[in-house]
């Protein structure tokens, strides 16, 4: 009997034991940061989130950002739904006319201390519908000029950066520098965004010149890239690479962060690759146009999937993941949209990579800047914009013709 | 003690088996096959009848709606999609340009490389090295090789006064550097069937060639040629169906340009399916594919019997 009453003791402490273990809740967030540091910053926002639910286990799972969004919607598609994930920008539209992304306004008004005036209202643009929040765009990063200071020395020209402090770094100068580099350094003046100006990284490309000429992408079912100061705009572009030569051309491998480009346009994220550069950097706001300054910003958001396990917790550790104080840990990497942290002295002055001179830069390009445009059928606007940019990039081609032939192709997606 | 035995368990009479020897080798056939046959079902069988339902749906797999809508996704392609013809055409000239190149070149080096000669075990393995190469380290190679300024084979070109092409970046060129490095990539693997295939031709049919005046180009077209039918024929029809269903090199290559160029098949419904998760529509290209490269093979194997006999 004595040894039945054992048996019986033992098992149930076995099932209490892994009834706690079951208890447990595992959370998955998708991201498509590889980076060591940034991941270990990711992780310590997890065991930060265990002081106030001790049972809860979160992963950090890495998905390659060329093929993010597809194998994120192969995901949900097939049932292995994440709980949280990085929302690129120009899938925001798509993913919150499908009904994927779970609301997170409820949520958010009910954490204590969670600021949400303190959301910077164009910054939530892309990520608010009817007043409620189906994301919170954890990084809201300006492109900035990145420049390689010893080759700019090497050309006798002054940087970037002095000559945005004194109010000379336009467009024409941009060009002319470019030129400038070319011809006494032999390196390239200018790489587009990663070398992928020509292939993925169309729009990043373009824009910036677009609209520091004034002119803008669509509005709407309007194509506005063969109005004429889309058209001169690229025509600036059209003739660096064809004429200038000083532009990485379509087909050639350039890469500003080993050397071989003078000046390139990225974002702060990219600062870890510039570790072990053999040369001096810096970076600096995008070059004025006769539209004067147009800062552009790229965004990335963090959503909870309405379809995930544990919707309601995930959106706690959203919430606590984007409140301020770990958005300023995040702000070295990803500058929030949170005024208060962007306007402080400790996002200027406190990241160890980037000087404070440039740092303003960057805080200013965030209150001022337009993020990039999008579009519910973004994917096909992104399909039918390359043949018709491969056109364009041609030594002979006619900018304005090209252009125009770019509206046609994306207007039945607009 | 066998007595002993023997005597408790009653000798059971004859009884014929419930089932003849005909039905149990085949119960047994199956059996043994029932392995392969589950794995065919499963992922052969069934994705292909999923696929031929999915093309009669419009199924958008971002907002899982599926709709039934008959054979519109096919009347879409054949006859109002003007990319469905231009992809058509890019996949045909690709295959064109492939599979002569590869199995010209693969025959030519068999026949170098056949014979047990110095060099030879050397030369058949360096050959073969591309086909166990990933495919994306010698698309990247090729990339940097073909670039348009800086490029070693424009480097080379230049040094015999050619100015070189932008190879990867103007339409006609990019199909002509996709096709020779997808044929030196996988031309090994085609040179390794003719070898075999050579090496099973009987010596004494050369031999008695010889001796009656026979030319080296006579023995080969009269005596080689005919007896490697099989094998070419074999090899055809794997390159014709490779060539149709190329995706990885076209992706890790040009990505379908420039000026959608080398926009084949495969990749085209990579991008509807992966890119504007248009499910529906990417499985009616998938079985319009299919239907393709079966007519190929059946008429490929067609005009083998026709030319036997």
């Amino acid at each position: 009997m004595k040894v039945l009453i054992k048996a019986l003791a033992a098992t149930a402490l076995s099932t209490a034991s892994m009834a706690a273990v079951a208890h447990a809740t595992d959370l998955r967030v998708t991201v498509w940061t590889g980076s060591a540091p940034q991941l270990a910053m990711f992780n310590s926002f997890a065991e930060g989130f265990k002081k106030t639910h001790p049972d809860v286990n979160i992963k950090f799972q890495t998905i390659p950002a060329a093929d993010y969004t597809q194998k994120l919607t192969f995901q949900l598609a097939g049932g292995n739904v994440p709980d949280l994930g990085w929302i690129m920008e120009d899938a925001a539209p798509a993913f919150e006319q499908a009904g994927l992304l779970m609301n997170l306004t409820p949520t958010l008004k009910n954490t204590e201390g969670y600021d949400l005036s303190d959301l910077a209202k164009p910054a939530m643009g892309l990520w608010e519908t009817n007043g409620e929040i189906y994301a919170i765009p954890f990084s809201t990063s300006p492109f900035m000029i990145y420049f390689n200071k010893t080759l700019f020395d090497k050309a006798g020209l002054k940087t970037p950066l002095q000559l945005a402090e004194n109010g000379q770094w336009t467009m024409e100068k941009w060009r002319q520098d470019a030129k400038a580099l070319k011809d006494k350094t032999g390196v390239w003046g200018f790489e587009f965004k990663d070398g992928e100006g020509y292939d993925s990284r169309i729009l990043h490309a373009m824009m910036p010149p677009i609209r520091a000429y004034g002119g803008y992408a669509w509005k709407k079912d309007d194509c506005g890239f063969d109005k004429p100061k889309a058209v001169a705009a690229m025509t600036v572009l059209h003739d660096m690479v064809y004429k200038d030569k000083s532009i990485v051309p379509p087909g050639v491998q350039g890469d500003f962060f080993s050397g071989n480009a003078a000046m390139t346009i990225n974002q702060i994220s990219r600062v870890p690759n510039l570790a072990d550069a053999k040369f001096d950097w810096g970076i600096a706001p995008l070059p004025s146009g006769p539209a004067g300054e147009a800062p552009v910003i790229g965004q990335a958001g963090f959503a909870v999937f309405k379809q995930g396990k544990h919707p309601q917790l995930a959106a706690e550790f959203l919430a606590y993941m984007t409140n301020k104080k770990n958005s300023e840990i995040m702000d070295k990497y990803f500058p929030p949209a949170r005024k208060s942290v962007v306007d402080g002295k400790q996002f200027v002055e406190g990241n160890s990579a980037i000087k404070p001179a440039q740092m303003k830069y960057v805080a200013q390009a965030i209150a001022s800047g337009r993020v990039l445009p999008s579009n519910v059928n973004i994917p096909q606007i992104r399909a039918a914009l390359k043949p018709t940019m491969d056109a364009f990039w041609k030594p002979d081609s006619d900018p304005k013709k090209a252009m125009s032939a770019v509206c046609t192709a994306i207007g039945q997606f607009l | 003690m066998t007595t002993h035995a023997a005597g408790r368990q009653p000798v059971r009479g004859f009884r014929a088996p419930r089932l003849s020897l005909k039905y149990r080798a085949a119960i047994e056939g199956w059996l043994f096959v029932s392995p392969m046959l589950a794995g065919f079902v499963i992922f052969f069988v069934g994705p292909l009848v999923g696929v031929a339902l999915y093309s009669l749906t419009k199924w958008n797999l971002l907002t899982q709606q599926s709709t039934f809508i008959g054979l519109a996704n096919y009347a879409d392609a054949l006859t109002k999609n003007p990319d469905f013809w231009l992809v058509i055409r890019n996949t045909a000239i690709f295959a064109a340009g492939l599979v002569p190149l590869n199995m010209a070149l693969a025959l030519c080096l068999a026949l170098a490389l056949a014979r047990p000669r110095f060099g030879a075990v050397f030369f058949r393995t360096v050959f073969f090295a591309p086909v166990v190469t990933s495919a994306v380290a010698w698309a990247i190679v090729w990339k940097f090789l073909l670039q348009g300024q800086g490029g070693a084979i424009n480097e080379l070109l230049a040094t015999i006064g050619i100015a070189g092409p932008n190879w990867l970046r103007e339409p006609n060129w990019a199909m002509a550097a996709v096709i020779v490095t997808r044929v030196l990539k996988m031309v090994g693997l085609n040179m390794i069937l003719y070898i075999a295939a050579l090496q099973a031709v009987p010596r004494d049919y050369e031999e008695a060639a010889r001796l009656e005046g026979a030319s080296s180009w006579q023995i080969f077209r009269m005596v080689t040629w005919p007896l490697l039918g099989p094998t070419t024929l074999v090899i055809m029809v794997i390159t014709t169906i490779g060539s149709f269903k190329v995706f990885d090199h076209i992706y890790l290559m040009t990505g379908g340009g420039p000026e959608n160029g080398t926009l084949v098949l495969a990749f085209y419904i990579y991008q509807q399916a992966f890119k504007f998760f248009d499910v529906g529509y990417a499985s009616a290209l998938a079985m319009i594919m299919f239907v393709m490269v079966f007519i190929l093979t059946l008429l490929q194997l067609f005009l083998a019997r026709r030319n036997s006999k």
